[in-house]
């Protein structure tokens, strides 16, 4: 496959499914030498046509999945490939031909939430056609779900079979110790200044799944703006009622 | 003195006990009894030579003995023949091949003169019917290598994977005779075994074994018109041909091919339109002397919604089985993967893999890549440790998938029986059969002790569960019951 997209129409326009232009590769946080950096390493190489074209994510809610997935169809539009990006938890009442027909046609698709759909018959059987079609057509497909190949409950083995003939990676949870860090990465990628302690405290009061720890740090960093206030552990308890 | 079809008949049901259900689908389910043979011979005719010669060697001696038991005065001769396939006189074969057919009912009326149909979508002129055809129906316009002129200027292409060879196929007991099959084909093609029909479960070869046969063929002819195609594309192509009335178009291209390669059939299951031009397309090709071959996964009597004409055309050539790999084959398929993609994979770490990924050669390809992933990664080399911390998820998984109380609860499903009487104190054999092997098979798919798995049985001793395994041992080398059991329990607890 070239580096040259196909030509393809803008469809996350008429699926009404746009991309969070937050999520890179760049800021998803992976400590190095970790399971995670290695599944970095991995859809860096699949965006950049390296050895394998399928490769299945599974993991927790919250462990960044779905950044991970926008982040890799940022990086291949980058990279001058046509991109899908498909949630299928959100594109359930769509009917899977309308979907994913001809979508072979585009250089690199990301299909999010695959257990949203797994074990219906007809989402099934779309699925492994589409893969065959994908694979004969020699583009990359990354597939994510909250549960390993084994696990999900699809109904029909010449799907099951397929999605684990690539590369399966788990992505792990990070430590709380970690989330701290990425915590205070993504607060100086916004140009706020978060200190350990502070980060410490948040991590120690609110919900802990990392979607939920990025909204706190976004209402944080307005608070911080309008009222022109350092992240201190009084300007934090008061922004965020604890 | 009872007549030679009553007497097949009582051996047939015989057989059926007797063997493996792939081995009799495969030998004795094809045999006819031959109505003009003398009196006194019980002939069965087989498809081809090579059901005949199998036949004769494997199971003639079994056949002549049952003959005799059921019939003691003796005197039934038991003969095994090649039928001359007078199915294949049958009219709907009369007309002659070079003929275009008159299109069966279709959805979309097919006007005489197709390409001069009102514009469709602003296809309106020949040319570009044409060309959505090349561009829709894998008819390529040229350019490529593996692209072929045929008639009308429209060119085939081929759709095989290069690395889908004889030479790169790992052969084991599982799937020697698919493999022995196919190579008969990619030597004769279009001769006594056509079609070849591959079945068996998700995973294990089929497709490349039909491939290497497209491939072999190519080798031998570069100007073969060899195509590989998905079941569905073949559906999705007629469609098109259907909506752009191109329906003639369509016939010419599959009927003007040497060899014919569908792969997983059964889902033309329910789509009579598609069946009925395969049908006719299917008859062309046998007609021409073009080869045909398909894979499915089941027994094509077994498919549902599949029409019961095709079903039995599936079955003039030679049907053959593929079964999943045992652990040695399990072991060569990591090893020359390995040397395919220049791995350096030790022998025992390619030992540990296969030990434990049994379902399928995805999965099994699958492992092996996450492993050269995180050798890759962490710039190590593979050995065993790094094999348990690449895979450590799906170890995990199947430890948990494979515990002693799924094992309780499937053997006693399987047995009829309840969970606690395999943990009960009785001795019955109708309890302790089915105990010795659910122990058998905690030892043999978990990582318990002994001791442990004694006590998830009512608190036995480890000298029990000892005994158990030992006696399983035992019997699956003496009694084809067990070993058809255990072969049973393995698969459902392991894919």
């Amino acid at each position: 496959m070239t580096q040259t997209g196909k030509p393809c129409a803008p469809r996350q326009l008429s699926l009404g499914v746009s991309l969070n232009d937050d999520a890179t590769f760049d800021n998803f946080y992976a400590p190095d030498d970790s399971a995670n950096a290695q599944v970095l390493a991995l859809l860096r190489e699949q965006v950049n046509g390296g050895a394998e074209w399928f490769v299945y994510l599974w993991g927790a809610s919250g462990v960044g999945l779905t950044h991970l997935l926008q982040a890799g169809c940022h990086r291949a539009q980058a990279a001058g490939l046509s991109v899908q990006y498909l949630p299928l938890a959100e594109l359930v009442g769509f009917a899977p031909s309308d979907l994913l027909d001809g979508l072979e046609q585009v250089d690199y698709v990301c299909i999010d939430a695959l257990q949203a759909v797994a074990g219906r018959p007809d989402w099934d059987e779309a699925l492994f056609h589409f893969y065959n079609r994908m694979r004969d057509a020699g583009g990359r497909l990354l597939v994510a779900a909250v549960q390993g190949p084994q696990e999900l409950p699809v109904g029909l083995a010449d799907l099951r079979s397929r999605l684990q003939w690539g590369v399966t990676c788990q992505v792990q949870p990070l430590t709380d110790e970690q989330k701290c860090a990425a915590l205070m990465r993504r607060a100086h990628a916004r140009g706020l200044e978060l200190s350990e302690e502070v980060a410490h405290y948040i991590i120690q009061r609110v919900p802990r799944d990392m979607n939920e720890l990025f909204c706190y740090l976004q209402r944080l960093d307005h608070a911080s703006l309008a009222e022109q206030r350092r992240l201190t552990i009084p300007f934090v308890k008061k922004a965020l009622n604890l | 003195m009872v007549l030679p079809a009553s007497v097949w008949k009582s051996c047939v049901s015989n057989l059926q006990e007797e063997l493996p259900s792939q081995q009799f689908n495969t030998w004795i389910r094809p045999l006819r009894i031959d109505d003009s043979a003398e009196s006194g011979v019980l002939r069965l005719l087989a498809p081809n030579r090579f059901v005949c010669d199998w036949v004769a060697e494997k199971f003639l001696h079994r056949i002549q003995e049952m003959a005799l038991q059921l019939q003691p005065q003796g005197g039934l001769e038991v003969q095994v023949g090649i039928s001359h396939g007078p199915q294949r006189a049958a009219p709907a074969f009369k007309r002659p091949a070079a003929q275009p057919r008159a299109a069966a009912p279709a959805p979309v009326p097919v006007p005489e003169k197709p390409r001069e149909a009102p514009p469709i979508s602003g296809y309106g002129q020949t040319a570009a019917v044409a060309e959505e055809l090349n561009g829709q129906l894998g008819f390529d316009q040229g350019g490529q290598g593996s692209a072929i002129e045929v008639e009308g200027g429209l060119k085939h292409k081929d759709h095989l994977n290069r690395s889908f060879t004889f030479a790169s196929f790992v052969e084991g007991k599982a799937n020697q005779l698919g493999l022995a099959a196919a190579r008969q084909v990619a030597e004769n093609p279009g001769g006594a075994y056509n079609p070849l029909f591959i079945y068996g479960g998700v995973g294990l070869g089929k497709t490349h074994l039909m491939q290497a046969v497209g491939n072999a063929l190519l080798e031998k002819n570069p100007n073969a018109k060899v195509i590989y195609l998905h079941s569905e594309r073949f559906v999705a192509d007629m469609v098109k041909a259907l909506q752009l009335n191109a329906i003639n178009d369509f016939k010419r291209y599959y009927r003007s091919v040497d060899a014919l390669l569908i792969d997983d059939i059964q889902f033309f299951a329910g789509k009579e339109r598609s069946q009925e031009e395969f049908f006719h397309t299917f008859n062309a090709l046998l007609e021409g002397g073009q080869q045909i071959i398909l894979t499915c996964d089941r027994y094509p009597k077994e498919i549902k919604g599949l029409e019961e004409r095709l079903k039995s055309r599936f079955g003039w050539g030679l049907t053959v089985a593929v079964e999943p790999p045992e652990l040695e084959t399990r072991v060569a398929i990591l090893m020359k993967k390995a040397a395919q993609a220049h791995i350096d994979l030790p022998p025992d770490a390619a030992f540990f893999i296969a030990q434990r990924i049994r379902s399928n050669v995805r999965e099994l390809e699958g492992a092996l890549k996450r492993v050269v992933a995180n050798a890759q990664f962490t710039a190590r080399k593979i050995d065993v440790e790094l094999v348990r911390e690449a895979l450590k998820d799906l170890l995990a998984l199947q430890d948990k998938q494979v515990g002693i109380d799924n094992i309780q609860r499937v053997v006693a499903e399987y047995y009829k029986i309840k969970i606690n009487d395999l943990l009960s104190k009785r001795r019955s054999r109708s309890v302790a059969r089915p105990r010795q092997v659910a122990m058998a098979l905690a030892k043999e798919l978990t990582n318990h002790s002994l001791p442990e798995i004694g006590e998830a049985f009512g608190g036995r001793d480890h000298t029990t569960v000892l005994h158990a395994c030992r006696k399983i041992k035992e019997l699956q080398e003496e009694s084809a019951d067990i070993r058809e059991d255990m072969k049973n329990l393995l698969r459902s607890l392991t894919t």
